[in-house]
């Protein structure tokens, strides 16, 4: 069984799945969905259309280089046939995608870090500035439930004081 | 616009349009396979494809003297010919000197068709023109080379002399 990949979005087409466009000169381009086909008789490129691996890749959103990466390959040396070898290798490729998958999902947490630190950064300096927009019922409410809950983990019967006093 | 020209000059239109997409592919060959373009198949591919029926303009793609073939009879099925099927044709542009001559019926098989046809598997495949090999009624080739990509479908229709003369097998 034979995976190829999609000319347009790099996806991997599975038997039976998506069309093949021979061109005059023999070049053959494999899509694995009519949107693929119907972007590239669009004569769009790849590498401008956001959703595709050759945009991420080039735009640095997905993880380009990797050891992971280096196993995956087309040798063209024939392999000796050895039964311990093989069974090495089958066993170590469920690992190496295992091991492939949480680095992926570190690149993109990675990524995402510089957001996050910035969008926490604003939140802290608005909530700063413009608490004084809130009700200050709002505030006085929240200041009042915050201390009797302190209290109410001492002593029970302040809590009842208190409660009776408001 | 290019249609147009298409239709006027196909045989010149074809044979430039080609060069320039091998000079590119050439160019672009070393660099990843999804960096090369598209570059003269578009304007065909864009159109609804049908089946190759009375009065459907095929280029040859042998050596038999003949350039081009209008289809006048679909050996197989109402609708007409796809890939793979043989058809009648009468020679319409021949090169002098050659084993064919203008106003010959022919008999021909279908090496490349525009428009879809499945495969065993499921998926499809869809050629840049349409694209015939002379043979005699008997399904002996006229010509003695074949030129192009040629689908390993024809193995089954028992077409093994084009398989064997062929550039590119897909």
């Amino acid at each position: 069984m034979r995976l190829e990949k999609c000319w347009f979005c790099s996806s991997t087409i599975y038997p039976g799945h998506g069309i093949q466009f021979v061109r005059n000169d023999a070049k053959i381009f494999r899509f694995c969905r009519s949107k693929c086909h119907k972007n590239f008789k669009m004569k769009r490129n790849p590498r401008k259309v956001k959703w595709t691996k050759a945009y991420r890749q080039l735009h640095g959103k997905d993880m380009t280089k990797d050891a992971t990466f280096e196993f995956e390959r087309k040798r063209n040396r024939p392999e000796r046939y050895d039964r311990n070898l093989t069974e090495q290798t089958l066993k170590a490729i469920p690992l190496i995608t295992k091991i492939r998958h949480d680095r992926l999902e570190k690149h993109i947490s990675n990524r995402h870090k510089p957001g996050k630190r910035k969008e926490m950064e604003k939140d802290s300096k608005e909530l700063d500035q413009d608490i004084g927009l809130l009700p200050k019922k709002l505030i006085s409410n929240e200041l009042a439930v915050e201390k009797p809950k302190i209290k109410v983990k001492v002593v029970q019967q302040q809590t009842e004081d208190n409660a009776m006093e408001e | 616009m290019a249609a147009f020209l298409r239709s006027k000059c196909p045989s010149v239109g074809r044979t430039l349009m080609g060069s320039l997409g091998n000079s590119l592919f050439g160019a672009a060959n070393s660099s990843v396979g999804a960096v090369t373009r598209p570059s003269h198949c578009d304007a065909i591919s864009q159109q609804i494809r049908t089946f190759i029926q009375m009065r459907t303009n095929l280029k040859v793609v042998d050596n038999s003297g003949a350039k081009r073939v209008m289809c006048i009879q679909s050996l197989r099925g109402k609708k007409g010919a796809r890939l793979g099927d043989t058809i009648i044709g009468s020679v319409k542009e021949a090169q002098p000197r050659g084993k064919v001559k203008k106003g010959d019926v022919v008999y021909g098989v279908v090496v490349r068709a525009a428009m879809k046809k499945g495969r065993s598997d499921g998926s499809e495949i869809q050629f840049d023109d349409n694209a015939i090999v002379l043979v005699n009624n008997k399904g002996e080739l006229i010509g003695t080379r074949v030129f192009g990509p040629v689908p390993h479908e024809l193995r089954k229709k028992k077409h093994l002399k084009i398989l064997a003369l062929a550039e590119h097998i897909v």
